[in-house]
């Protein structure tokens, strides 16, 4: 964080793939052509604040410029906190979250995602909970509760339901994780 | 009044003395709990929204369609379930053919979503429900003297247009704080106030970078209104808090630990509940300002 000032990088616009911007409006940033780089998501943005090369603004000005490998090469999108404080600010009505969601959606349909975020998937899939903890019984006992949460955890039925709707998604075309026959997983914290 | 209770992930499993609060002090004002059995995750940003938007929407409607068929709102604790039910609902009511195309999911399993159940977030709905005087003459214990630092977290603030106990100025928020005033404490305004406290995704993908979140937050906390207790509205928030003390100890970087608790901790408190099975979890040392709350100084 001491390097203030930052190397001059050349960008050939000429390079820029200009399909980028239809793929992310299809795949829910519809209003990405209204961005008018005003930066006012930046000023309210957690991600800008915590010193992330990729926040809102940027993400969308790389985007417009169709410059698809350096959001792909860059964890940024992945620590988006989701809070909103763009969606709310922004005057142009950009939902710049729903921009940055959309970038995640491109990143996974090239299988540029972390591997928390498979964990997650596979955890969601497999217990009904992204984040699950398989010790947690020993502390919810500890503290006068049912070893199991009232969820798809103690209700086999309803994890079969869960995971009829997954195989129906996006998901199950990709292929990122298993999704035959439910197995317990092991921990998994998001 | 009855309302299903959304547990969610975290609090299952990360901090079920949270769940366990929940439990006891909804009740102790007069809301029936129902437990919506076969819930499942919300389903959580890094999850399904970031796949696919009619998957997101179809495992949220699924757990609307809980709640519906037992004409009941749910109330949530996690910020991350709130706002991801909350913002599938939006969309869909607002979409008709993405609503379309959730239900034609959802047929398959027998189950149909509406969009005639909310989802609430428990402080704003108990400042709505129950009201702050009503609470205030609930107590059994109050916390006069004391000084809190209020969390309120991102997702019960924005974005605004998708929750149905929106505050009235969303980058001034004020719920938490009258609600901790009507337990006697004061609750002063700081300035980072509104800042995130970095945990989700941001510390899945970058500790230090998360941390450093904290620290802003910490300092402006500690060094504007020294407080004895930081009190969250969101599970989330509570668990960053509660943990990244001691890593900022370890590193040097702060010399001081302020106890954190969730707001429906310090609620179940003040009402009455038994202070293991509602904070025994607590990372932070609790301890001392529970006994100060509850009167045991011997303790």
């Amino acid at each position: 964080m001491s390097n203030a000032i930052a190397e001059p990088q050349v960008i050939d616009l000429s390079l820029g793939e200009l399909d980028l911007v239809d793929e992310i409006k299809e795949l829910g940033g519809e209003e990405l052509l209204e961005c008018i780089q005003c930066a006012k998501c930046a000023a309210v943005c957690p991600m800008a604040l915590a010193g992330f090369p990729f926040f809102n603004k940027r993400v969308i000005q790389a985007i417009l410029i169709g410059s698809r490998e350096t959001l792909l090469d860059d964890s940024s999108i992945w620590a988006c906190q989701s809070c909103n404080r763009c969606t709310e600010i922004c005057p142009r009505q950009v939902r710049p979250f729903e921009i940055i969601l959309a970038m995640r959606r491109v990143a996974v349909r090239e299988f540029a995602l972390p591997t928390l975020t498979t964990d997650g998937l596979k955890s969601l899939f497999d217990v009904g909970h992204a984040v699950y903890l398989k010790e947690a019984g020993k502390s919810r006992k500890k503290v006068g509760l049912p070893e199991k949460p009232p969820s798809t955890l103690a209700h086999p039925q309803a994890l079969r339901e869960l995971q009829a709707i997954m195989r129906k998604t996006a998901l199950a075309e990709l292929g990122i994780i298993p999704m035959g026959e439910a197995e317990v997983a092991g921990s998994c914290e998001v | 009044m009855k309302v299903g209770f959304f547990v969610g992930c975290n609090t299952a499993f990360n901090r079920p003395d949270l769940e366990q609060a929940v439990r006891f002090a909804l009740p102790a004002l007069g809301v029936e709990l129902d437990d919506l059995e076969g819930q499942s995750c919300c389903p959580t940003w890094g999850t399904l929204p970031s796949i696919d938007l009619v998957g997101w929407c179809a495992l949220g409607a699924r757990n609307f369609a809980l709640a519906e068929e037992k004409g009941l709102d749910m109330v949530t604790v996690c910020g991350s379930c709130y706002g991801s039910l909350a913002e599938s609902k939006h969309k869909m009511l607002h979409d008709p053919e993405l609503k379309a195309g959730v239900n034609a999911m959802l047929k398959e399993i027998g189950r149909e979503f509406k969009g005639t159940s909310n989802i609430r977030q428990a402080v704003n709905f108990l400042y709505k429900e129950a009201g702050p005087e009503k609470i205030g003459a609930a107590l059994r214990y109050r916390l006069d003297g004391l000084t809190v630092a209020v969390q309120p977290g991102c997702h019960s603030l924005w974005p605004s247009e998708v929750y149905v106990d929106p505050e009235e100025d969303s980058f001034h928020p004020a719920v938490l704080r009258e609600m901790c005033a009507a337990l006697g404490a004061s609750a002063p305004y700081y300035s980072r106030l509104t800042d995130c406290c970095g945990m989700g995704g941001m510390r899945s993908t970058d500790m230090e970078r998360s941390f450093k979140l904290v620290l802003t937050k910490l300092a402006s906390i500690k060094e504007e209104i020294d407080p004895d207790l930081i009190v969250t509205g969101c599970s989330s928030c509570l668990i960053q808090l509660d943990t990244a003390q001691a890593f900022l100890q370890k590193d040097r970087l702060i010399d001081y630990e302020i106890p954190v608790l969730h707001y429906m901790q310090l609620l179940a408190l003040c009402l009455g509940a038994d202070p293991q099975q509602i904070t025994g979890l607590a990372k932070t040392n609790v301890s001392r300002v529970v006994n100060r709350i509850r009167g045991d100084e011997n303790e």
